[in-house]
């Protein structure tokens, strides 16, 4: 277990450095000029003053050096501060943003990352809770049930249906709005009357013990959250359903059935646990696919995390941008990656208690 | 053997599975005895039916697409194909214990060979965490594990396939049942850890006082273990005789060929049984001639005609051909 843990996380810096190989690869497609972006906000137009900032990053240099410059940085001379630098957090400046990437992702990040989270709810009740309950009863109505709906969810792509709902229950209901929160509630924060530590909203509220904002919250996130979820579960439901049929019909089963134990018990001490295991397998890719969903999902409901800025971002051709934040996802799939793998070992001690 | 107390009694079992190719039939009528304490052998190729008649005693076959459609089984004056649910569980792994053939994938891989070994103790009787765990200990200990408070704490993957046995073994007679059923026991282990086995089954029989049926394909092993057997095929049973009887005089030309084939030791189980020439049959329907006329060296243009029902032809020797294959004359 140990040196399965410590092999993973060694692996952990060879693929960053994957990442970013294929990340700058991609910067090079940029002019030098376009590139200045990832060390000073202001890129002059003069042809001379953009000649001597071009010299002075280094961006005419061979591509090794320019690598090694954009993962620590270069000085300069004149003010002797560094510029760049993405192992320093800095990702370069945001033409449309007009700030650094990096502080557009700490902005917009919590309001993905609260997204995500409630997203994971009904992906576990839908996909996980469904799929076990479908596999119990396999080949009746439920279980029927379950495959229409995994294959409606397969068939049906996201954008589509994030359409339909925002039709219906935003357009013709007026039941739920977009965005992120109201704007009496925007205003509270400004002026300081409601303060923000984790800023999501939903914990935000809580802390501050404000039911209304708590509401206001939920009431933005819904249509989001069930958009969102809906590129996972599917995938979820036919994992869980394949994986508890297949553990209903190991020996073990019949084993634990001639103990005399009963059915309930059965499926919970002695299946379960088995069948779970490769739904944890693919919780880390669902990550993936939640970070790629956000994108399309924010953009429909107007949701200020940090898919619809890059969405934004790539529709106004800001590469720097855009490439932080494909960065910055590559280090949280990564991350998230590790953690299932992990997760994994622990749950299965068939891998936790091998020692090669 | 008359005098003994029957302990169990199945009658007309019969058992189907629905699949794309058709019903199987896979136990066709079957009906025997056991009596308190003796110890039955059941063998037959592979797919005659053994395992879905053990299973189907207990209701333990997967249904669908398995179907119990006939018969009855009466332990302790209850049929165990009527009773409810609730009451069965009582009985099984307390009352009879089934051992499998394959100890790895018969035990879950992610609980510890303890938590297994212990749950049938915590399903039948009221018993503490600890006196459990004691129990436990005892009964590994009992079974030839070295060490066994440690290896409580292993996990399946963790113990050789002899010691996975007998921690099966362990894990069937906690409860001290009155009829242990061992479906193959010793066919994934090699042959000395076999021996180890069968023997300790026989030490733990005499010690227990309990009734055994073992299942089989090896004729060999049975010998010295068993009182009575009963041979299958197609899901009919087609000879049953005391153990010395079926050797010295074997009444089915089936059995006289797994007799046959037995002596050359160096081969493993399913070569030696392929000296009989052919495979047996799945039946999708009754038969209505006899399943092993096919492969059969005394068949008569009768066996084609009609399929011969078990026939009394000394007693306690029952067998199910038209052929006295002794005096090669037809009975
Ligand atoms: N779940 C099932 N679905 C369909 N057919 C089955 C099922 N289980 C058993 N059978 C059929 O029932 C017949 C008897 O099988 P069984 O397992 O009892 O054989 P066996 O005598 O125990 O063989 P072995 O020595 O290989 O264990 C076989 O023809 C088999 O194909
Ligand atoms: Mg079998």
């Amino acid at each position: 277990m140990t040196t399965y843990i410590i092999r993973r996380i060694l692996l952990v810096p060879l693929l960053l450095l994957g990442v970013t190989i294929i990340i700058f690869g991609m910067l090079q497609f940029l002019q030098p000029a376009e590139r200045a972006a990832l060390y000073i906000r202001d890129i002059p137009k003069n042809p001379e003053a953009l000649e001597s900032v071009i010299r002075t990053y280094g961006l005419d240099k061979p591509i090794y050096i320019q690598y090694w410059n954009w993962l620590v940085g270069q000085k300069n001379p004149n003010t002797g501060e560094i510029h760049g630098g993405i192992l320093r957090g800095d990702f370069g400046y945001s033409r449309v943003g007009a700030e650094p990437v990096i502080d557009m992702i700490k902005h917009r990040f919590p309001a993905t990352l609260e997204l995500a989270i409630w997203a994971i709810i009904p992906i576990i009740v839908v996909g996980v809770w469904l799929g076990i309950q479908a596999a119990i009863n396999h080949n009746k109505f439920i279980d029927q049930f379950a495959r229409v709906f995994s294959i409606i969810g397969y068939s049906f792509p996201a954008f589509v249906f994030g359409l339909l709902v925002l039709m219906i229950f935003y357009a013709n209901l007026k039941w739920f709005p977009p965005g992120r929160l109201s704007n009496w509630v925007i205003a509270e924060i400004n002026s300081g009357s409601f303060k923000t530590y984790t800023n999501l909203m939903t914990i935000d509220a809580l802390i501050n013990g404000r039911l209304d904002v708590l509401w206001d919250a939920l009431r933005h996130l819904i249509l989001p959250v069930i958009t969102l979820s809906y590129i996972s579960w599917a995938t979820f439901l036919r994992i869980t359903r394949s994986s508890m049929l297949e553990t209903l019909n190991q020996d073990y089963m019949t084993t634990a059935k001639a103990k005399g134990i009963s059915t309930k018990v059965a499926i919970k001490k002695h299946a379960l646990p088995n069948a779970l295991i490769p739904v944890v397998t693919i919780s880390g890719f669902t990550v993936v696919s939640l970070l790629g969903g956000v994108v399309i999902t924010e953009t429909i409901f107007n949701f200020p995390g940090i898919g619809s800025a890059a969405a934004n971002a790539a529709s106004q051709l800001d590469v720097v941008t855009v490439l932080g934040f494909a960065l910055f996802n590559g280090v949280i799939l990564i991350l998230a990656n590790l953690v299932a793998d992990i997760l994994y070992a622990l749950v299965d001690p068939r891998i936790r208690l091998s020692t090669n | 053997m008359e005098s003994r107390n029957q302990i169990l009694e199945v009658n007309n079992l019969e058992t189907q599975f629905s699949t794309w190719e058709g019903v199987v039939h896979a136990v066709n009528g079957v009906s025997f005895n056991l009596a308190e304490g003796e110890t039955l052998g059941i063998v037959g190729e592979s797919g005659c039916g053994k395992s879905v008649t053990m299973l189907s005693m207990l209701r333990l076959i997967p249904s669908p697409p398995g179907r119990i459609v006939n018969g009855s089984a009466i332990f302790k004056k209850k049929d165990l194909l009527k009773i409810n649910e609730d009451e069965l569980s009582t009985i099984r792994g307390a009352q009879i214990s089934l051992i499998f053939q394959d100890p790895m994938t018969f035990f879950n891989p992610v609980l510890t060979i303890g938590e297994q070994v212990i749950e049938p103790l915590q399903t039948h009787l009221n018993i503490s965490e600890n006196d459990a765990r004691d129990r436990a200990i005892e009964i590994l200990d009992l079974v030839g594990i070295p060490n066994p408070a440690e290896r409580l704490k292993d996990y399946p993957h963790q113990f050789s396939g002899g010691m996975r046995q007998r921690a099966m073994i362990a894990m069937a007679l906690i409860c001290s049942p009155q009829i242990l059923i061992a479906d193959e026991p010793t066919t994934a282990l090699d042959v000395t850890v076999q021996a180890q086995i069968v023997d300790l089954v026989k030490k733990l029989r005499s010690e227990l006082g309990m009734a055994v049926i073992w299942i089989t394909h090896d004729l060999g092993i049975v010998a010295g273990l068993v009182d009575r057997v009963i041979v299958m095929y197609a899901g009919y049973i087609v000879e049953e005789a005391p153990v010395k009887e079926l050797y010295r005089a074997p009444g089915h030309p089936y059995t006289k060929g797994l007799l046959g084939s037995l002596p050359r030791l160096d081969a493993n189980e399913r070569e030696r049984l392929a000296s009989i020439e052919g495979i047996p049959p799945v039946l999708y329907r009754k038969a209505s001639t006899c399943p092993f006329a096919p492969r059969c060296p005394y068949r008569i243009d009768h066996c084609f005609n009609e399929n011969p029902k078990l026939m009394e032809i000394s007693p306690n020797h029952k067998v199910a051909c038209w052929v006295d294959i002794e005096n090669r004359k037809e009975r």
